[in-house]
């Protein structure tokens, strides 16, 4: 099992005139755990579904386990497990219904889905909930019975759209541990995300997107360093205009009142500050998470 | 290839098995509220209105109730396919899930018509008994109207299906209801004998479906077989061939946002 599970090469896609995603290039290895970050509209489903064969690309290319998504989508979708935005359950049906209507499309049935659906089902911590209409799930319930589902043909690789999003601090636990067990047994997982530390626990490497493009592409620790800094230090209401910080501080940022200094220690630029007797009102020294890269290369501001 | 092809694919068969399990769960109030409207009209007009007419030898109420089989196919099939396919497609998730596994909408569409036909041979058998209680089933042909009813189911699902991938919103499915179904079922020769209307009216009648599957029932109950119900028969099943294909491209379109 060698070659890439996604390969885009100058990938768009256009809903009539407007264009979601406008040439992406990314490589997706096997195993690995990739994740896509981005405000809201920034692509990210958009790019999920080509992944997934939901829609077909606008132009460019795209290869899922080395096959092209275009011509080869009943294959891919063999392969592959999918947890949709919306999670997309039937709510007609229990969540056992669901799980073995959808292991029949893969061509399990009788016996050996019912086994299949029992041991998912119990790996999703849902016994006891079998029977239960998906109406009468919980948020965090019916996100497991969606990853369950996309877990019923044991796919290669899990495409999961914003997994955690509208979960409680333990129902996205319990999620992220499940999916660094996927990891573990080598299953490679794409996801999209709006939780930064949820990206920098889970991911191996990430892009973060906006308006349809790639911003930036790396590991957790190497956008930090490339677009962030060890630490972050936040001042509330100071005139840093005429401070000669210039050597300590790496990159500087106005929001409003507060200005974040960037900088390799928080300890020393402190003391420098106090030294050019500049004191603040307030301060944070934390150090630099994804989460500043994301801002920064985003902006801090609400758009449209 | 078209879904007729489909209609046995595997995958046909398990959107059949979604559907029918979902109907499961609401089966009584579904079948109670499909069999009692058309019922009380069939009384209605049947007995009441009946009482005042009769049509050369035959009652009202004997030319009426075969008709009632091709009204039931035609409602039963036309019902679901437009609403309940609508919401499938589009508040649900049904087929958005479904798509996720590798399950092509030519597929759904096969499975959609299998349930419809499903719909359409139990909502007409139901009929088909209460005219045989009232004593108005001639013959034993009358059996072969079950197969013609899942004919018809599938028939009359083809432009519901059509029409609720096509529309924009909900209310529109009331246009096909207002400027197809029900005027079909006025003049499709259920309630009365077309003989006596304009012939540009009878023109209309002849290229409805309903009229042709209703001369079979008719023919069936009365046990009154003869070689041109081949005609209407043939008549069926090329439009059934012709019309197979309309709801797929729709769905797909539809899916692949
Ligand atoms: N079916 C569609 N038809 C038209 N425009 C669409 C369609 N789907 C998405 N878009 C547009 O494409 C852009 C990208 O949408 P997409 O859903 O990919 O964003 P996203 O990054 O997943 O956002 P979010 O974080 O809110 O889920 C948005 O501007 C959206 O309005
Ligand atoms: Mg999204």
């Amino acid at each position: 099992m060698n070659g890439l599970a996604v390969h885009a090469h100058n990938l768009c896609k256009r809903y009539g005139t407007f264009e979601a995603v406008r040439g992406i290039d990314f490589d997706i290895a096997r195993q690995e755990c990739f994740g896509f970050l981005g405000v809201n509209g920034a692509g990210k489903t958009s790019t999920m579904k080509m992944i997934y064969c939901r829609t077909t690309k606008t132009s460019g290319q795209l290869d899922v386990l080395g096959m092209d998504a275009a011509t080869h989508p009943r294959e891919i979708k063999q392969r592959i497990g999918v947890v949709t935005q919306d999670n997309a359950l039937d709510p007609e049906l229990t969540a056992a219904e669901n799980v073995m209507l959808y292991a029949a499309f893969f061509g399990i049935r009788g016996t050996a889905a019912r086994e299949r659906c029992a041991e998912l089902l119990h790996l999703m911590n849902l016994e006891g909930k079998e029977r239960s209409r998906i109406a009468e799930l919980s948020g965090g319930m019916k996100r497991r019975v969606a990853i369950a589902r996309a877990l019923v043909n044991d796919p290669e690789m899990l495409v999961l759209d914003e997994p955690t999003t509208g979960l409680d601090p333990q129902a996205r636990l319990a999620v992220w541990q499940l999916l660094l067990g996927f990891r573990e047994r080598g299953i490679t997982l794409v996801l999209t995300s709006h939780y930064m530390e949820e990206a920098a626990r889970l991911c191996d490497r990430l892009v973060i997107m906006d308006e349809g493009r790639i911003l930036a592409e790396g590991t957790p620790r190497e956008l930090i360093a490339q677009y962030a800094a060890d630490d972050v230090l936040e001042l509330h209401a100071v005139d840093l205009s005429r401070a000669p910080l210039d050597g300590s501080v790496r990159r500087r940022e106005q929001h409003g009142d507060i200005t974040y200094l960037y900088n390799d220690d928080n300890t020393a630029l402190l003391a420098r500050l106090a030294q050019l007797s500049i004191e603040s009102t307030r301060h944070v020294a934390r150090p630099a998470t994804l989460e500043d890269v994301f801002l920064n290369l985003t902006g801090r501001e609400l758009t449209d | 290839m078209s879904p007729l092809v489909a209609l046995f694919h595997r995958n046909s068969w398990n959107v059949f098995r979604r559907d029918f399990m979902a109907w499961q769960k609401y089966a009584f109030s579904s079948v109670a509220i499909n069999i009692f409207e058309p019922m009380a009209w069939f009384l209605a007009i049947g007995f009441g209105l009946g009482a005042y007419l009769t049509l050369g030898k035959s009652s009202l109420i004997q030319f009426i109730a075969p008709g009632m089989l091709g009204l039931a196919a035609l409602n039963a099939a036309t019902f679901d396919a437009c609403w309940g396919a609508y919401e499938r497609l589009n508040f649900n998730g049904v087929y958005e899930s479904m798509v996720t596994a590798p399950v092509d909408p030519l597929e759904i569409a096969g499975g959609e018509y299998l349930w419809q036909a499903f719909r359409a041979t139990l909502y007409g058998a139901i009929f088909l008994v209460v005219i045989a209680g009232f004593g108005l089933v001639h013959s034993w042909w009358a059996l072969l109207s079950l197969p013609l009813l899942a004919l018809c189911g599938i028939l009359f699902a083809m432009p519901g299906l059509a029409v609720a991938f096509m529309v924009k919103t909900q209310e529109h499915l009331f246009y096909y209801f207002s400027f197809v179904t029900t005027p079909m079922s006025m003049i499709g020769g259920v309630f009365f004998p077309l003989d006596k209307l304009p012939h540009w009216l009878q023109a209309i009648a002849w290229c409805t479906p309903l009229y042709h599957c209703v001369n079979i029932f008719r023919a069936l109950v009365n046990g009154q077989l003869h070689p041109g119900l081949l005609g209407d028969l043939a008549w069926l099943v090329v439009v059934m061939a012709l019309l197979a294909y309309l709801p797929v491209p729709f769905l797909r379109n539809k899916l692949a946002r």
